[in-house]
């Protein structure tokens, strides 16, 4: 599964915007997931090193 | 993409790691905001109230001519004015990375976390991410006129939401019959019971089709009559009802379908007869459906699913627009191919869309760990996919691994903190900025006005700005950068 890129922007803050990478050349996705768990890989150890309490900390007040 | 401006204020949480914090989130943004504008001078601080809630140095414009301001407690981020999908993206990603640098630069990061993200699980608090599209004054700004806008935001949450665990209670809403305000429970609304997993953030909090207030009754159309621009051509179409996206392929693919069906109701080209029959009810049961079969009931008495609404909209699209320029084909290749996979597994999307990216890890996790779906473990996930500490945060560690698409890059990123889009009338602001910044002192303290009751030294609003001893100076046109006339104006000014 490939997705082209967004094209390149011309007008650009300084320069003209470089191309994206392409997903293929820099092994960025959007691949198909490895639809197993991610046991061995950084993600689940992201997950186990959250905090399990920090939703209970949050304690944000509504916006807008 | 032709004809339009694009931008995007983001509301920011701020999440604090300390069982009993000597600080409260509030104190954080404060010192955020100030190292931002006072240390890194990013900006100039406002001298003057700009409304009751914003007095002098709550906030103010930067070098990129967005602005960081504080609203109702949270650092919230609005990008500056921006013609191109590509620097609308570049300019979100650079409001994030200048918070995050800042709290990095003040060492906060063992303290604090900042979470772009639209709820609070605990207290059923929400804040907003809010997209602005210019549209011309003659937009059919009519109920009859947005119908297609509606249904077609109501069904864009399939790919524009970020998920959620769980569901808000029952939003305290009024609607509007004839002439009185009713409470929306007197036509018998029941209580929904907690959820598992939503698509979007936002969904429970929209309790109103139509309306113009923001922080309470919020819409899926606000009605405020703002353009920030010359009233007699322009009309600011503001959305308050999508999620703040962590993807770069969402947030593009959310401004960019929703500017293509802006410009079909504009042109007259927009699908007929699918107008939702009860469409708050039908955002909260598109959000809430957990086969994901999407399904809504049409004023035709017709059913549809999201997915066939949003195909119907993508090809009128792709017979009026392919081919008027590169974006616009790229957001129409994106769409069909979002749309498609979405008829599938929604692992296919993971990377692209966000609920279907923390869903996937949030289902990996419970397969892992053996946890049910009622775990606060679970809510607590929820947040640290929108945390943006690149250490730490979900989707960077979804990044990290390779498993989501960008469609700008880092490069334009750290461009875009610092500098304006070129072509918009925020390239001129943002020559008034720096020349502000090499003119005035770092500290608001030293810049207010004096007792005397003096202008302040400068006034700076999105189309208009003054300095002292001169002519106010309009910027009406967005699509005008003003530059050389900026130039000429300060280098006149006496200082």
């Amino acid at each position: 599964m490939t997705h082209s890129m967004m094209p390149e922007r011309r007008e650009g803050p300084v320069d003209p915007m470089p191309k994206s990478p392409s997903p293929l050349d820099e092994g960025g996705g959007p691949r198909r997931p490895d639809t197993g768990s991610p046991e061995k890989d950084s993600l689940m150890k992201r997950m186990r090193k959250v905090d399990p309490k920090q939703a209970e900390r949050y304690k944000q007040r509504t916006g807008e | 993409m032709l004809n339009r401006i694009f931008g995007l204020e983001t509301e920011y949480g701020l999440l604090i790691h300390e069982d009993r914090p000597d600080h409260s989130p509030t104190w954080f943004a404060h010192k955020i905001r100030d190292h931002l504008f006072q240390v890194q001078r990013r900006g100039v601080l406002d001298l003057h109230h700009r409304g009751h809630d914003e007095p002098p140095g709550n906030g103010g414009f930067l070098t990129n001519a967005g602005r960081i301001y504080l609203d109702m407690g949270h650092l919230e981020y609005a990008s500056p004015e921006c013609h191109s999908l590509m620097d609308v993206v570049a300019s979100d990603r650079a409001g994030d990375l200048l918070l995050q640098r800042t709290i990095e630069a003040l060492g906060f990061c063992d303290q604090v976390s900042l979470i772009k993200n639209n709820i609070d699980h605990e207290t059923d608090a929400t804040f907003g991410s809010h997209e602005n599209y210019l549209v011309p004054r003659r937009f059919p700004f009519s109920r009859s006129g947005m119908a297609p806008l509606v249904t077609f935001l109501v069904t864009r949450q399939i790919f524009t939401g970020s998920g959620r665990v769980g569901s808000a209670p029952l939003q305290d809403a009024w609607i509007q019959m004839d002439r009185l305000l009713v409470p929306r429970s007197t036509f018998g609304t029941q209580p929904i019971s907690e959820l598992p997993f939503q698509i979007s953030q936002r969904a429970d909090y929209i309790v109103n089709d139509f309306f113009e207030w923001v922080q309470q009754n919020r819409a899926i159309v606000n009605t405020r009559d703002e353009p920030l621009a010359d009233p007699n051509q322009y009309r600011r179409i503001h959305l308050l009802l999508g999620d703040s996206n962590m993807a770069e392929y969402a947030t593009a693919l959310k401004l960019g379908t929703t500017g293509l069906v802006l410009q079909l109701i504009e042109e007259g080209h927009a699908p007929q007869e699918l107008e939702i029959d009860e469409p708050v009810e039908a955002l909260q049961e598109i959000s809430q459906d957990q086969e994901r079969r999407w399904l809504v009931r049409l004023q035709s008495h017709k059913m549809m699913s999201a997915v066939d609404i949003q195909e119907r909209f993508l090809d009128c699209a792709v017979r009026h627009y392919s081919g008027q320029d590169e974006e616009t084909d790229w957001v129409l290749a994106q769409w069909a191919s979002v749309l498609h996979d979405l008829r599938g597994d929604y692992q296919k999307l993971v990377g692209r869309v966000d609920w279907a990216s923390k869903l996937w890890l949030l289902n990996c996790f419970r397969e892992a760990e053996h946890v049910e779906w009622t775990d606060p473990m679970l809510k607590s996930l929820d947040l640290e996919y929108h945390n943006l500490n690149p250490a730490k945060g979900l989707y960077h560690g979804l990044l990290e691994e390779g498993r989501v698409p960008r469609v700008t890059t880092d490069r334009l990123i750290d461009l875009a903190m610092d500098t304006a889009p070129k072509n918009t009338r925020a390239y001129g602001r943002s020559e008034l900025v720096r020349y502000l910044l090499s003119e005035r002192p770092a500290s608001v303290a030293d810049q207010l006005p004096a007792a005397d009751g003096l202008f302040p030294s400068y006034v700076i609003n999105w189309s208009i700005f003054q300095v002292r001893g001169r002519a106010p100076f309009p910027m009406p046109d967005p699509f005008k950068t003003y530059l050389k006339d900026v130039r000429t104006h300060l280098d006149s000014v006496i200082v």
